[in-house]
């Protein structure tokens, strides 16, 4: 007489092992780790069932339990990623005034390197050479406009004083 | 009551039922779930960049994460262009090294749990704890994202 095994609940877990396993994979990777918790959910449903059928007909469980298992931790680890990308967010909402701090910084430092410079321009017409050496500074080069025109000529002049 | 009678070993071989063998059922599904990303990673390709899938974590944060550019990878490596793999995800090259050492070792874990019947037992121990630390080592860098991002 040859015995028959109850198998039942055992095709639920093994469909719970699998899904377990692939919720696991999943649930590592960044990219998908927040959707796995939708397999990692019916995982945990099916070993569920599995069991129930399985306490009834008093049936194997180590496949059921083993995907039990799995399956409620490939969840966990796919909540994490909640909290994850929720570290992410808040430290990603300081970022815009740290950068524009970055910029206010790099502005002013440019800013400064242009006012210390020293601007020369030389302009060459018919054998003539003039050569005008200032500062980048708006009053300096006013004053050397003033100098190079000769006296007041501020009718002419481009620059206009602020008032 | 229950009877047992020695088979021989071709026996045994030709009447194991997939039925009866839950470990089977299991490498079968994981071998073709390992040549669907295999075939996923082959037909999408970097140049059309016609992903499917996008990147929740990303779309979240507006920041890419460590597993971005993890199809791109897997498609280059597919196609042999090992370098610009690197160069679109550091962590692609072993991460596909899991999966196709995962696919070698279905197919030989399952013939040598049809073939030696008296050590299944022991093969389906060394069988999770081999491939748990495979597992470990090829998403490593993904763990301590995780744990980085939580603590």
């Amino acid at each position: 007489m040859e015995d028959v095994k109850n198998n039942a609940g055992q095709n639920l877990g093994i469909a719970a092992l699998i899904t377990g396993i692939i919720t696991f994979v999943l649930a590592v990777i960044p990219c998908v780790g927040l959707i796995a918790i939708i397999p990692g959910i019916i995982a945990i449903v099916l070993a569920s069932v599995g069991l129930s059928q399985a306490a009834k007909s008093n049936s194997p469980r180590g496949v059921l339990i083993a995907g039990l298992i799995i399956a409620v931790l490939a969840s966990i680890i796919s909540l994490s990623q909640v909290f994850v990308a929720g570290n992410f967010i808040n430290k990603a909402d300081k970022w815009p005034g740290e950068i524009q701090n970055i910029i206010n910084d790099v502005q002013e430092n440019v800013l400064k390197d242009i006012e210390d410079a020293n601007i020369s321009i030389k302009v060459e017409s018919n054998g003539d050479k003039v050569e005008i050496t200032t500062g980048s500074n708006k009053q300096e080069m006013e004053d050397k406009l003033e100098d190079l025109e000769g006296g007041n000529t501020q009718a002419n002049d481009t620059l206009q004083k602020k008032e | 009551m229950i009877l047992y009678r020695r088979k021989s070993k071709k026996e045994e071989f030709m009447k194991v039922s997939l039925r009866n063998e839950p470990y089977l059922i299991i490498n079968i599904f994981f071998a073709g779930v390992i040549m669907l990303i295999i075939a996923y990673s082959g037909i999408f390709s970097p140049e059309k960049d016609n992903y499917p899938v996008i990147c929740i974590h990303e779309k979240l944060t507006g920041i890419p994460c460590f597993s971005c550019g993890l199809s791109h990878s897997f498609s280059l490596i597919v196609r042999g262009e090992i370098k610009e793999a690197y160069e679109w995800n550091i962590y692609g090259m072993r991460v596909f090294l899991f999966f196709v050492s995962q696919l070698i070792l279905r197919f030989a874990f399952s013939l040598f749990y049809i073939r030696y019947a008296d050590t299944r037992k022991h093969l389906i121990i060394t069988d999770s704890v081999g491939s748990g630390i495979i597992f470990f080592i090829a998403f490593w860098p993904f763990i301590c994202s995780i744990a980085k991002g939580i603590f």
